[in-house]
C-alpha cells in the first residue's frame, strides 16, 4: 500500500522548545493511531500536517504532496476534527456544516446536500436545524465529525475524538470510523492517548515520546505474527518444560504452572500435545497471547527507541 | 445522493473557484449580521440622508418645487458642490461608524469565542482571505451607504445640470470614492484588530467608542498643555477629516488652524501606520488562533 503521510528529519521547534524532533517515517494503513503521552507532539505534528506550524528542518508529505508548498491543495483533501470544542454556537448544525463544505470548495446546492447527509450518518439527522450551542458534548463531538467529513475528504485527521463522550457515544463514535475506514476511500488518522481506541480502530500505529518516535508498527503484522505466541496453564509435570525446550522451543515457567512458550515455525502445536501426554501433564489452558497495544506502548515508552532504530513490528517475540 | 443512504461516501463532483472562497465568509457574515432585526432596521435608517439628499438635490433643479415652497435657490450655502458632497458622507460616515461598532467586532470574536478559527483555516483558505472576507463583510455594508448612494447623487446632480458639469466636477467622482474607501479600510481595520485584541463584543464595541471619542478629548489636553496641534494624531476622526478636505479640495487658506497645523503627508503618514499596525496585530493574534487547546 503506497504510503499515506510521509515524514523526512520532520523538525519542528516552538519557541526555544523541539516539540517533533526528527520523525522520519512513512504511515500507510487505512486507519492510522498516533499514540504518546501527554506532550509528545501528537497535535503538534497532525497541526503540522495541516501546515499550522512550520518544520525548521526536513518535511512531510501527504499522497506524494509536500505539506507546505501545496497546503491549499492538501486542505481541500483532509478534513480535520480539532480536539477543543469548535462551532458557531448559534448556528444550526446542518447551516454550519454547509458552511464549513462550501468553504472547502463545494457549491452551495452541493454542500447543502453533503451537509444533511453527513448529519444524518453521524446520527444527528433529528438534530440537525438545532442551534450547536444546545448539543450535549457528544452531539457537538458527531457533529464535528460531521463537519469533517462533510466535503468527502481523503484523509481525515481527529485529535482525540472520543474525549469526553460517554461508553455509549464513545462505541457509537469508534463506530462510525470504523465505518469510515471501511469504505477504502479515505485514511483516517485519530491521535489519542486511549489505548483502546487505538487498538480498536487502526491498523498501524506511531507512538511518540518527547517528539521522537517511539515506535512504528503494524497492528496486523503484530496479530498474525504473535500466533506462535502461546500461554498455557498446566498440571506439574516433571521434565515437561525440559522436553518442550527439547524441541527447539523458548518456553519460561511462571508460578501456578503458567508456561509461556515460543513455537518455531517447524513446530507443530500437536507435538505439545504429544509432550505434555508423554509427561502425564494435563493442559487445562492455551492461550495464543499476542501483545496488547498496552504491552507494545508501555515497551515503546520504557525503551530508548530511536527514529533511527526504529523495526518494523517491534513489539514481537517477548516472553 | 439522498440523505436517507447513510454510508460514507467522497465527493466527486465540482468545485467552486479557490479565489471565491473568501466570498462565502462575506455571505454568511452578511446573512448572520441581518438576522438581527434592530441591526437591519438601523441599516435601513442609514439610506434616509441619500433620500433627503435626493429630494433636496431634485427641489435645488426644480423651479416648480421652489415657487410652491416660495424658496429660491442660488449659489448660496445649499448650492450641491463639494462641500455639499463632503457634509453628505461626513453624515453617512457617521451613521456608519454604528454600523462597525454594533456588527464589525461580533464577527470575529464570535470565531475567537467558539474556538472556530482553527476550523476555518485548516480549509484551502488562508489567514488573508480569512480577513478579506470578514472585511469585505463591513465592506459591502458601509459601501452600500456611503460612496454609492453619494455617487449616485453625483450622477443625478450631473443629469440634472446639465451644460458639461458632470465633466467639469468629475474629479469629485473620484474624491467621493477615495474618501468612503479610506474611511471603510480604517474602521473595517480598526474594529476588527479591536475585536482579535480584546476578544470580547461588547468590550470592543467600547474599545471603539472609545477611540473615537475619549482620543479625541485626550489629543486636546495634549494640544493644551504641548501648545501644539500634533495632538490631532490621536484624534481620528480629525485626521479622516483632513485627507478627506484636501481630496475635496476644500481651500487650505479657508481651513480652521486645527487643520493647517498637521501637515497632509503627517495624515497620510498616520494612516498608513494605522492600518499597519491593524494588520500586524490581526496577523498575530490570528496565528496564535490558528492552533488552539482545549
Amino acid at each position: 500500500m503506497p504510503a499515506i503521510i510521509e515524514m523526512q528529519n520532520l523538525t519542528v521547534r516552538l519557541g526555544n522548545r523541539t516539540i517533533l524532533d526528527r520523525l522520519t517515517g512513512a504511515l500507510s494503513g487505512h486507519c492510522i493511531g498516533l499514540l504518546g503521552p501527554n506532550g509528545s507532539g501528537k497535535s503538534t505534528l497532525i497541526n503540522t500536517l495541516l501546515g499550522f506550524y512550520q518544520p525548521v528542518a526536513g518535511g512531510a508529505r501527504i499522497f506524494g504532496k509536500e505539506v507546505q508548498s501545496n497546503l491549499r491543495e492538501l486542505r481541500a483533501m483532509i478534513g480535520y476534527m480539532p480536539e477543543s470544542d469548535a462551532f458557531i454556537a448559534d448556528m444550526s448544525g446542518v447551516r454550519f456544516v454547509r458552511y464549513m463544505a462550501e468553504l472547502s470548495g463545494l457549491p452551495r446546492s452541493e454542500a447543502m446536500e453533503r451537509a444533511h447527509e453527513a448529519f444524518f450518518y453521524v446520527g444527528l439527522g433529528e438534530a440537525r436545524y438545532r442551534k450547536l450551542g444546545t448539543y450535549s458534548l457528544g452531539m457537538k463531538q458527531l457533529a464535528k465529525l460531521a463537519q469533517a467529513i462533510a466535503h468527502g475528504p481523503r484523509l481525515v485527521l481527529l485529535d482525540e475524538p472520543t474525549n469526553g463522550l460517554d461508553p455509549e457515544a464513545r462505541v457509537r463514535m469508534l463506530q462510525l470510523v470504523r465505518e469510515i475506514r471501511d469504505t477504502g476511500e479515505v485514511t483516517v488518522l485519530i491521535s489519542s492517548h486511549l489505548l483502546r481506541d487505538i487498538e480498536e480502530c487502526c491498523d498501524q500505529v506511531l507512538i511518540l515520546k518527547e517528539g521522537r518516535i517511539a515506535a512504528l508498527c503494524n497492528l496486523e503484522e503484530e496479530r498474525k505474527a504473535n500466533l506462535k505466541f502461546l500461554e498455557l496453564e498446566v498440571t506439574q509435570g516433571n521434565g515437561f518444560l525440559e522436553s518442550v525446550r527439547g524441541l527447539g522451543c523458548e518456553c519460561a515457567a511462571f508460578g501456578a504452572g503458567r508456561v509461556r512458550i515460543i513455537l518455531p515455525d517447524d513446530i507443530d502445536l500437536r507435538q505439545i500435545y504429544r509432550t505434555a501426554a508423554a509427561h502425564d501433564v494435563q493442559i487445562r489452558r492455551m492461550n495464543y497471547r499476542r501483545d496488547t497495544l498496552e504491552d507494545i506502548f508501555l515497551k515503546a515508552m520504557a525503551g530508548s527507541q530511536q527514529a533511527s532504530a526504529v523495526p518494523q513490528g517491534s513489539a514481537n517475540g517477548r516472553l | 445522493m439522498a440523505v436517507y443512504k447513510r454510508t460514507y461516501k467522497a465527493y466527486q463532483g465540482p468545485l467552486t473557484p479557490a479565489w471565491s472562497r473568501f466570498t462565502v465568509l462575506s455571505r454568511y457574515g452578511l446573512s448572520t449580521l441581518f438576522d438581527s432585526r434592530p441591526f437591519t432596521a438601523y441599516t435601513v435608517l442609514c439610506f434616509i440622508p441619500f433620500l433627503i439628499g435626493l429630494a433636496y438635490i431634485y427641489f435645488v433643479h426644480s423651479t416648480t418645487a421652489q415657487l410652491v415652497l416660495n424658496a429660491r435657490m442660488g449659489n448660496g450655502p445649499g448650492t450641491v458642490n463639494n462641500d455639499w458632497f463632503l457634509g453628505f458622507i461626513g453624515i453617512e460616515a457617521a451613521m456608519g461608524f454604528i454600523l462597525v461598532a454594533w456588527g464589525g467586532p461580533g464577527m470575529i470574536t464570535k470565531d475567537f469565542a467558539n474556538h472556530s478559527v482553527q476550523l476555518y483555516l485548516s480549509r484551502p483558505i488562508s489567514r488573508t482571505e480569512y480577513l478579506f472576507g470578514k472585511i469585505s463583510v463591513l465592506a459591502t455594508l458601509l459601501s452600500c451607504t456611503t460612496w454609492v448612494p453619494a455617487l449616485l447623487l453625483f450622477f443625478i446632480k450631473a443629469g440634472l445640470q446639465g451644460h458639461g458639469w458632470l465633466w467639469d466636477n468629475l474629479w469629485m467622482a473620484g474624491s467621493i470614492v477615495l474618501s468612503c474607501l479610506i474611511w471603510i479600510a480604517v474602521m473595517s481595520l480598526i474594529s476588527m484588530a479591536v475585536a482579535v485584541w480584546v476578544k470580547w463584543r461588547i468590550a470592543a464595541t467600547a474599545l471603539m467608542l472609545g477611540i473615537f471619542f475619549l482620543l479625541p478629548a485626550m489629543a486636546a489636553v495634549l494640544n493644551a498643555i504641548l501648545r501644539t496641534q500634533w495632538g490631532n494624531l490621536f484624534n481620528f476622526t480629525h485626521m479622516i477629516t483632513l485627507i478627506w478636505m484636501r481630496l475635496f479640495r476644500e481651500r487650505v487658506a479657508e481651513l480652521p488652524t486645527a487643520f493647517n497645523a498637521v501637515p497632509l503627508w503627517a495624515a497620510w503618514a498616520w494612516l498608513f501606520a494605522v492600518c499597519g499596525a491593524c494588520f500586524w496585530l490581526l496577523d498575530r493574534k490570528l496565528r496564535a488562533r490558528e492552533v488552539e487547546r482545549s
